[in-house]
């Protein structure tokens, strides 16, 4: 009864709360094809090269070439974050701390959504998890896993990333997606950058200036998206 | 999607059903739904496979039609494993539909397949046959064309067009060789031998001899007039006679090309095909007219005329007359025989073609129904009887190509 009067008000609010300013996302460069890569569930950034989780494998490439430079060979199903020095990967329903030179995994902690998780990203001494059809945020403790707080958005969350100060997600619900930026706290959507129809997102992560790396779940590829510098509240 | 219906993903699409069912067994959220239903299809769970994905089809919300239109997709593909038909296909080819406006082509051409094979199950052949040429021209993933390939091949044999099931066949194996699925290429290999296998007995005044498909179908086009005991009836070069419906005239007709080219007495065509020992007089007026009506369907290939002792057939043009048996004999290879056209014979139809009781016929039935040699559709008095397909296909699981889970 109360959750359906929750939804009930959150519909009638809808349009202010999860509107925003909405504007087509700019794609700026597609990398991929990756030989041997299916899928893409995740993309983190090390401030060289982009990161794709691809199912068995962590692949980087070059932003500047495109080409592929490594590859670890890790389970990654979902979102994947960087900290500095170690990968964090949803696997399952655990997220694993992965030592980056070695690919060893150095310790493993549930994830939020019980294997219902999607985006991830390191910020400020958290990690941010997305679960996927529940809509929800997560910032979660990366050493046990406890979860700090929950934000709840109303579209499918898969990536998830944070840059400057603002958060940011990807959406993917059937055949339409858009990266948003989410006012971590209340949830409000402030942007909306809405990907061409049939173009999903399926991990999302910032270099830290003016690009999006957004991958595309369903094929082998990874977009650059132009972030858009008026977008502030 | 998620990391765990993204594990589950990854075990199924490696072949690994258990290790995806394992992972998402708990789940109730129609992409876990769905993936629980194929993984359970995989495994030979069918009627729950069609429980999960039906549940899965009706989980996805308004704006997931994609999603929704590939969990119908799969569990048609299901529902044909199980050889249940009794269903509207309305359901399938909406979701066609739905799949090609949102452009996923490759499931979209599955669900058309699906409903050709359907077709062809039921024995509407020539909607079969429609259905298939839907497909032409496009260019179909290996395992679907691998289908679609075995397919055209069971149309064609239905029909008797040996070369043409041949040529076919031979693309099904390229096809399933580019698919690397072992049990399509054995599917195809045993389509394959059932074109060696002796399919009918040439019974001619010489004696016999085992043809195979592709020999009954020379036999067929040649100049000889064939008295056709498999599908019950009289041919030669282009005309064809069904007698089917008639078998008096069919066990006349039978009679006297066995006897060619000598005569039959009158009271062993009247005990043949009346199926009396004692003739009398109405006897033997009934064979003068059965025997005219036989003279007047067979006028183009030959004529019957009277002898002393009874009657004899004789060809035009100085051809030869063969009498084509099923490869075995008996009431049960009789009735394969006739169901090898591939279409949908109900009990009575079968009786009437085989002068035989329907007691007798259902009897038959029964016994090669447990043999699987031939399958029944329907119930009760719309119960109708159909051989099993010659390929097997259709107990091969495709389901749609990319898991409806996205």
């Amino acid at each position: 009864m109360s959750s359906s009067n929750n939804s009930q008000s959150r519909k009638a609010a809808g349009k202010d709360r999860f509107e925003g300013a909405v504007q087509a996302a700019e794609i700026v460069r597609e990398y991929g094809p990756f030989e041997g890569v299916e899928r893409i569930h995740g993309v983190t950034h090390d401030g060289h090269q982009v990161w794709a989780a691809t199912g068995g494998q962590l692949v980087a490439f070059d932003p500047a070439s495109g080409e592929a430079t490594r590859r670890i060979d890790v389970a990654c199903d979902a979102g994947t974050a960087f900290d500095g020095t170690c990968f964090y990967q949803i696997v399952e329903a655990r997220i694993d701390k992965i030592d980056a030179t070695t690919g060893k995994v150095l310790a493993s902690i549930p994830a939020p959504g019980n294997g219902s998780d999607s985006g991830l990203t390191w910020a400020e001494g958290s990690l941010w998890v997305g679960e996927y059809r529940d809509r929800k945020i997560h910032q979660i403790d990366p050493a046990t896993g406890a979860i700090r707080r929950t934000i709840e958005s109303n579209r499918f969350v898969t990536g998830v990333t944070w840059v400057d100060g603002e958060l940011w997600h990807g959406t993917w619900e059937s055949d339409q997606s858009d990266i948003r930026r989410i006012d971590p706290a209340n949830g409000d959507v402030i942007a909306r950058l809405e990907m061409p129809n049939g173009v999903g997102v399926s991990g999302l992560e910032s270099d830290g200036a003016g690009l999006f790396y957004a991958g595309d779940g369903r094929a082998s590829k990874v977009r650059a998206v132009r972030r858009p510098k008026a977008a502030t509240a | 999607m998620d990391s765990l219906i993204a594990a589950s993903a990854r075990a199924l699409a490696a072949g690994d059903a258990l290790g995806a069912l394992k992972r998402v067994a708990l789940r109730d959220d129609p992409p876990a739904l769905a993936l629980r239903g194929i993984a359970m299809a995989q495994l030979g769970e069918h009627p729950r496979a069609r429980e999960l994905l039906r549940h899965a089809a009706r989980g996805f919300g308004a704006h997931e039609e994609l999603a929704r239109a590939r969990c119908i997709v799969a569990e048609a593909e299901v529902a044909l494993a199980m050889r249940d038909l009794g269903g509207s296909p309305r359901a399938l080819i909406a979701a066609a539909v739905t799949l090609e406006a949102r452009d996923d082509l490759a499931n979209a051409l599955q669900a058309r397949l699906i409903a050709a094979r359907r077709l062809l199950l039921l024995g509407r052949l020539d909607e079969a046959a429609a259905a298939l040429s839907l497909l032409d021209g496009h260019s179909l993933p290996p395992s679907l064309a691998a289908v679609a390939e075995l397919a055209s091949a069971e149309l064609a044999l239905r029909s008797l067009r040996t070369g043409t099931a041949r040529a076919a066949l031979t693309r099904a194996h390229d096809a399933a060789l580019r698919a690397r699925v072992p049990a399509l290429l054995a599917e195809v290999a045993e389509a394959r031998a059932a074109l060696e296998r002796p399919a009918a007995r040439r019974i001619a005044a010489d004696g016999e001899q085992a043809l195979r498909l592709d020999e009954v179908e020379a036999l067929l086009a040649s100049d000889a007039l064939v008295v056709d005991a498999c599908r019950r009836g009289v041919g030669g070069g282009d005309t064809w006679r069904s007698l089917a419906r008639r078998p008096v005239l069919f066990s006349l007709a039978r009679a006297l090309a066995a006897a060619w080219p000598g005569d039959v007495d009158r009271d062993a065509l009247i005990a043949d095909a009346f199926r009396t020992r004692d003739p009398d007089e109405t006897h033997r007026a009934r064979l003068r007219v059965e025997i005219g009506r036989l003279r007047a369907l067979v006028k183009p290939m030959a004529r019957i005329e009277a002898t002393p002792q009874g009657f004899i057939l004789t060809p035009h043009d100085a051809r030869p007359i063969v009498v084509l048996a099923p490869p075995i004999d008996g009431d049960q290879a009789s009735l394969v025989a006739l169901l090898s056209d591939g279409a949908a014979w109900s009990t009575s139809a079968l009786a009437l073609a085989l002068g035989a009781s329907q007691r007798t016929v259902q009897r038959a039935l029964v016994e090669l129904e447990a043999q699987r040699r031939v399958r029944a559709i329907g119930q009760t008095r719309a119960r109708r009887w159909l051989a099993p397909p010659l390929a097997g296909f259709t107990t091969i699981l495709l389901l749609p190509a990319a898991l409806p889970i996205e």
